[in-house]
């Protein structure tokens, strides 16, 4: 009997063997003190009493299987009879599947992202002792490599501290300079980092603590795996980064990929071979910090003790660092939590939804569940029949959704990655995820399953009609309420990326494609340098179709700028830092921004000082500067005003206009090249890849995109948000409006004879519809009131998200008020028009 | 259902009919009672009482409830049900209407 040992582990199998025991230790005893009053011997009494039972086990087996097999075949039971009832009825169950299944999965994919992205701790040893450090007056979690150096050297015995670069991208070739280019992640990282997160090498040797002047290299076990398919001989082999030789040392552990949830880390190379005057600048804070507590200390310790050593009028914190640093986690948890918020209602619509959908199938069953009971099923039994109905439908709905959200979560990934910030979740839709899935579809059965279960049951089949139709008007009411708060929710992201799209950014984005050129030379071939970048864009803007060609350096729009503090004369210098972007001549026309007053860039304009600068409007304005004037920029640098263009954006279409000095070309290894033509993009890179082969210097092009899908890339969260808030808007008003629909038909159905003899009494058509709509009027205004009222909370709770959109917008309730109003009328309209025409003649034969 | 005279038929009776007239038992009191009723005619290990009483449990004819001994064990003690006075009543006339129809036909024969 195998069953009996699968039930074995069960909590019910194991209590009742316990009690089998108790209860044959407790006959085998009074049997043997009954042979023992009689004059047996302890031990002869004792052999005659387990003599007489007969076979203990055999006992135990037969009383299990006597206990058990009701149990199990009562759910066999259950199970099949709700089967064959869902197939009686495929529609309802379809539907029924479908809607939740919908919200299962929606529910799913965005937790299997929250959770690897906020939730899920490191692959390293002790995550809770890790913590990352922030200053609490700016928000911020980057640091100087000065800072890093003091505060480690303070922290003594209490901590170990490590340092991490914002990962970025390279080009990466293997073993031979000459070799193809990839694209690859790099990162620089402490020495110590590896040791003080805890994790080991796959392969070779992580750095060491005083790792020389030997440029090395760690790899990711993804990247080995996938770029070198795991050969362990790569270790002692040469990588070349950027043009640059590093030895790799070794692999580091599965799974782990970094600091950062959403990055994925291929190369890491000690800081300590970085630019040195990367280390030097105590204005260059672009470094993560994460330490490792011993144990027994706090965090808050541990911040009180290295704040003397942070000269800064900004107070040092100790955060968990369990989970990492994350800018992705830091841009998208709020917007995770928003759709995990929005996927709930969803969620709650579908099981109200299908709660009504069972009520009204249950009605229908009346008769059914009566002859049931006549027969002598208890109110219990029938109760667990109809839940293992709703269970079996959740599981079904839950296994979809599980299918749905492993094809949906990493769709979603993929809308916030873009090719210059590409983002990468390790999305496992195991532990957690299953469990939340799980739990989900529980939680499912009992919301719409247990209310109609009940109703279905209840004793009295007079006060049935009246109760269900009751609780049918509760469910509506929820239904309302939530999709109202979609409504509202989907409204306000539309609106707020209407808004946003419909920003002026200063240039004429299309037909602009966007490259990057870059080249072998070193840093001491600066002229070679210009005469390639100005024969590159010289040739390009002669190819055919191309209107014009200008550099520039790191592309618009794309994270990258140079600030500087300015300084009038007789003033001191500016508080904040202004932008300065170096262009070519020809730049402002390529992108359509007028020039206003004064001249253009000319190639002979280079950092002589008084450096010849165009500014915009915004920065004139804000220096009362005028052409011809001087100001000064970083290290008391000498700029003359030689034109002034119009405002344009820099950063990104939420922060507008701002302030822009433009100086001239100097050339950089790498640069950006903007063309304007009526070509598309891949010809535009074609043609430019050609001319760049030809002027040789391993000039070479990658990161080719439309100078629109930059502009667009800047309010990504925003589409995403908007594109994600008003599919759940959508699917919760059809699912309420399904709702309504089947309530008021339902209502209609049932008051037809009184409809009857109303119209044969004279009732007029509109009075008649009214008594229809009168009865569930008062549950769907409740249901607007409680929906109005969160969709007020929801949308203060998201305002950070949007962009010119109040948490009370006129435009938005308006909106949202009419969309919910034409729905209604949709499903109203027909409940209505079939109590209008009902014949009274047809009406008083019914029943 | 088994037939009305297997011997789990019989096991079922005369359980039923120890607990009604007697009150309520642990099973070794059960056990030995059917002994003296049935004269120790009925030779059937004492475990195999066990299954039985559970089985009846199951179909709610007789409930169980644990108490603790003088010896601070603990004991089971089961009584009968409505639902067991009722098989019992229906049993018994089955019982009656068989042997009645048994003995007519050794009468005619």
């Amino acid at each position: 009997m195998s069953w009996i040992s699968r039930w074995r582990n069960t909590f019910r199998a194991r209590r009742l063997d316990q009690d089998l025991v108790d209860e044959i230790g407790d006959h085998l005893a009074r049997r043997t003190e009954d042979l023992e009053r009689e004059g047996a011997t302890h031990q002869e009494a004792a052999r005659r009493a387990r003599l007489t039972f007969g076979s203990i086990n055999q006992v135990r087996e037969q009383s299990r299987a006597v206990r058990l097999w009701p149990m199990i075949e009562g759910t066999a039971q259950d199970v099949r009879y709700a089967w064959r009832g869902m197939r009686r009825s495929p529609m309802f169950a379809m539907t029924a599947v479908i809607s939740l299944g919908l919200a299962i999965g929606a529910n799913t994919a965005i937790f299997s992202i929250v959770d690897a992205v906020l939730l899920r701790p490191m692959p390293v040893a002790e995550p809770d002792q890790l913590f990352t450090l922030w200053t609490k007056e700016g928000e911020s979690d980057t640091f100087s490599y000065p800072a890093f150096d003091e505060m480690r050297t303070a922290a003594k015995s209490s901590a170990r501290l490590a340092l991490f670069d914002s990962p970025y991208r390279v080009e990466a070739q293997a073993f031979d300079p000459n070799a193809p280019r990839d694209e690859a992640i790099q990162q620089f990282v402490s020495p110590d980092a590896f040791d003080v997160l805890g994790v080991p090498p796959a392969i070779g040797r992580l750095f060491s603590v005083n790792e020389g002047t030997l440029p090395v290299a760690v790899l990711s076990y993804d990247y080995w795996r996938a770029r070198f398919q795991s050969d362990p001989l790569v270790v002692g082999r040469t990588l070349f980064v950027s043009g640059r030789p590093y030895s790799i040392v070794g692999v580091a552990r599965q799974q782990f990929s970094g600091v950062e949830a959403g990055k994925f880390v291929d190369i890491w190379i000690p800081v300590t071979q970085a630019d040195p005057g990367m280390l030097i600048q105590p204005e260059y804070r672009p470094f993560h910090l994460i330490g490792r507590l011993t144990p027994g200390l706090t965090r808050e310790q541990i911040a009180a003790q290295l704040q003397p050593s942070f000269h800064r009028h900004e107070t040092l914190e100790a955060r968990s660092g369990a989970t990492g640093v994350s800018l992705f986690r830091r841009a998208f948890s709020r917007p995770l939590w928003v759709m995990l918020a929005v996927a709930a209602c969803t969620l709650l619509i579908a099981c109200a939804n299908v709660a009504s959908l069972l009520l009204a199938r249950s009605t229908a069953r009346a008769g059914e569940m009566a002859m049931r009971a006549s027969l002598g099923a208890s109110r219990g039994r029938l109760l667990r029949q109809m839940l293992t109905e709703s269970f079996l439908l959740s599981s079904l709905a839950g296994a979809g959704g599980y299918l749905l959200a492993g094809v949906l979560a990493p769709m979603l990934v993929t809308l916030t990655s873009t090719q210059a910030d590409p983002i990468r979740v390790d999305l496992s839709l195991d532990g957690p995820v299953l469990a939340f899935c799980v739990a989900l579809c529980s939680i499912s059965t009992l919301l719409f399953g247990v209310a109609p279960a009940w109703q279905a049951t209840v004793d009295r089949p007079m006060s049935r009609l009246g109760g269900a139709a009751r609780l049918g008007r509760w469910f509506v009411g929820v239904q309302v309420a939530f999709a109202f708060c979609l409504v509202t929710g989907g409204a306000g992201f539309v609106f707020s990326l209407r808004n946003l799209t419909s920003v002026d950014t200063g240039f004429d984005p299309r037909g602009v494609t966007v490259l990057t050129a870059a080249n072998d030379l070193g840093p001491r071939q600066r002229d070679l340098q210009l005469t390639l970048m100005r024969q590159l864009r010289a040739r390009t803007a002669l190819l055919p179709g191309v209107q014009s060609a200008a550099t520039a350096w790191n592309p618009l729009l794309s994270g990258g700028r140079r600030a500087e503090r300015v300084a009038v004369a007789g003033q001191p210098a500016s508080a904040t830092e202004e932008t300065f972007y170096r262009v070519s001549p020809g730049y402002l026309a390529t992108l359509r921004t007028s020039l206003l007053e004064g001249r253009d860039f000319v190639s002979s304009d280079d950092d002589t000082e008084p450096i010849p600068t165009i500014v915009n409007r915004k920065f004139l304005d804000r220096y009362h500067l005028a052409l011809g004037r001087e100001f000064h920029g970083a290290q008391g640098i000498r700029h003359r005003v030689i034109g002034v263009a119009a405002n344009s954006l820099y950063g990104s279409l939420r922060k507008g206009f701002e302030a822009i000095a433009y100086i001239p070309m100097k050339p950089p290894r790498a640069f950006t090249l903007y063309v304007r033509s009526t070509l598309d993009p891949g010809t535009v890179g074609r043609l430019v890849e050609r001319e760049a082969k030809t002027l040789g210097s391993g000039l070479h092009v990658r990161d080719m995109a439309t100078l629109e899908s930059l502009v667009g890339n800047t309010i990504l969260k925003e589409k995403l948000l908007a594109g994600i808030g008003a599919s759940f808007a959508f699917l919760g008003l059809t699912l309420a409006a399904v709702g309504l629909f089947g309530m008021l038909n339902y209502s209609v159905a049932r008051r037809t004879k009184e409809i009857g003899i109303r119209s044969t009494l004279g009732a007029a058509r509109s009075s008649v519809v009214l008594l229809v709509i009168e009865e569930s009027l008062g549950m769907i205004l409740l249901g607007l009131g409680v929906g109005l009222a969160a969709s007020l909370v929801l949308l203060r709770f998201s305002q950070a998200l949007l962009y010119e959109v109040e948490p009370a917008d006129p435009m938005v309730f308006g909106t949202a008020v009419a969309v919910f109003m034409a729905a209604a009328l949709v499903a109203g309209s027909m409940p209505a028009l079939r109590a209008a025409s009902i014949d009274p003649a047809i009406a008083l034969r019914h029943e | 259902m088994p037939s009305p005279n297997s011997a789990q038929t019989t096991i079922d009776m005369l359980t039923l009919t120890i607990l009604q007239t007697r009150g309520p038992s642990h099973g070794y009191g059960i056990a030995n009672a059917i002994q003296e009723l049935s004269d120790e005619a009925l030779r059937i290990d004492e475990g195999s009482l066990y299954p039985a009483l559970h089985r009846m449990e199951e179909a709610g004819w007789i409930s169980a409830e644990w108490t603790i001994t003088e010896n601070k064990r603990r004991a089971r003690i089961y009584r009968i049900t409505a639902a067991g006075t009722k098989q019992l009543t229906s049993e018994k006339e089955r019982w009656i209407k068989f042997s009645g129809g048994v003995a007519r036909v050794l009468r005619l024969a």
